[in-house]
């Protein structure tokens, strides 16, 4: 049961990490692309360059793209659920 | 120097190489010719070879682990050992050790009646240091030729490589968006640092130049 425990512990603070890495990338992408998006046509028709991309940024943290950043975590434990079915109790 | 850091790249090259090399899964195709169990001492440095135990038995310094006789269709000998992984590294969890011994029980055959089997294991085999890869499944085909796509191989380096492809480019991300502008800071602050002693050098100079008095006629 410590086995199982210890890889519990350890499975989680690594795929937290992978998490908060990956938002935060995803969040650098989407401002980036905001920022080149107004400064293509320096903000003409825009609103000022912060409120374009404040805007923007607390669009993007109700996206559909920013919930997508929990399959970092959904996808690692299904393929454990699904690789711990298959080795034991599919023979 | 430059000795020293090809012998470093190739000893890590070799380092990871082993690393996937004894903990991805390999297919042989053999006829299993038995089955046998026997008592293993675990004390010297060979243990890493062996399965980690579960909690109770973590003292032990013996056990009794289970083997599976195979025999290729070259005629060359192979042994697997057949132990829990449980939920410990490789990460393959492995609980199904008693079932899998059945399983090969009921594969075996003789010379004369061949019945071919696909063992997937990992691990080394080396007869010096006695130490055995372990089968973690197992499954009847038809003939010897059976040809085997290594999937899980594929699909586990491809997305490996992908991890590592990905950090690679949040570390870019990172490095553009957070280390540069610092730098260039860093460099701007510098620059004008070099100005204003410049501009004070001069003044200085001006204020010692009232000092010469004026060049006289």
């Amino acid at each position: 049961m410590i086995g199982f425990l210890r890889l519990m512990i350890f499975g989680l603070v690594g795929l937290t990490i992978a998490y908060w890495l990956m938002l935060i990338y995803m969040r650098s992408l989407k401002r980036e692309d905001l920022e080149n998006e107004w400064d293509e046509v320096s903000g003409e028709g825009l609103p000022p360059r912060d409120t374009y991309i404040d805007e923007g940024m607390s669009g993007y943290e109700h996206s559909l793209k920013r919930k997508l950043v929990w399959l970092v975590v959904i996808v690692p434990i299904c393929l454990f659920g699904v690789l711990l079915y298959f080795m034991n109790f599919n023979s | 120097m430059a000795y020293v850091k090809w012998t470093f790249y190739a000893l890590v090259a070799l380092i990871l190489f082993s690393f996937f090399h004894y903990n991805l899964p390999q297919h042989d195709v053999v006829r299993i010719v038995g089955t046998y169990q026997e008592r293993q001492d675990l004390g010297d440095w060979t243990r890493i070879f062996w399965a980690s135990p579960e909690d109770q038995s973590a003292t032990l310094v013996n056990r009794d682990v289970q083997f599976i006789q195979a025999v290729k269709a070259d005629g060359a000998t192979m042994v697997y050992r057949n132990e829990d992984t449980g939920w410990g590294w490789p990460p393959y969890f492995k609980f199904d050790t008693a079932s899998l011994q059945t399983e090969a029980d009921d594969l075996r055959s003789t010379r004369e009646a061949p019945k071919w089997a696909v063992v997937t294991h990992y691990g080394w085999r080396s007869e010096l240091i006695s130490i055995f890869p372990n089968a973690v499944g197992i499954y009847e085909v038809d003939s010897p030729d059976q040809r085997i796509i290594p999937w899980m191989n594929i699909i586990l380096l491809t997305v490996l490589l992908l991890i590592v492809l990905t950090l690679r480019a949040m570390w870019r991300q990172f490095r553009q968006r957070s280390i540069d502008p610092l730098i260039e800071d860093a460099e701007d602050a510098w620059d004008e640092l070099g100005d204003r002693a410049d501009a004070a050098g001069d003044k200085a100079r001006g204020w010692f130049g009232t000092w010469k008095g004026k060049p006289r006629k």
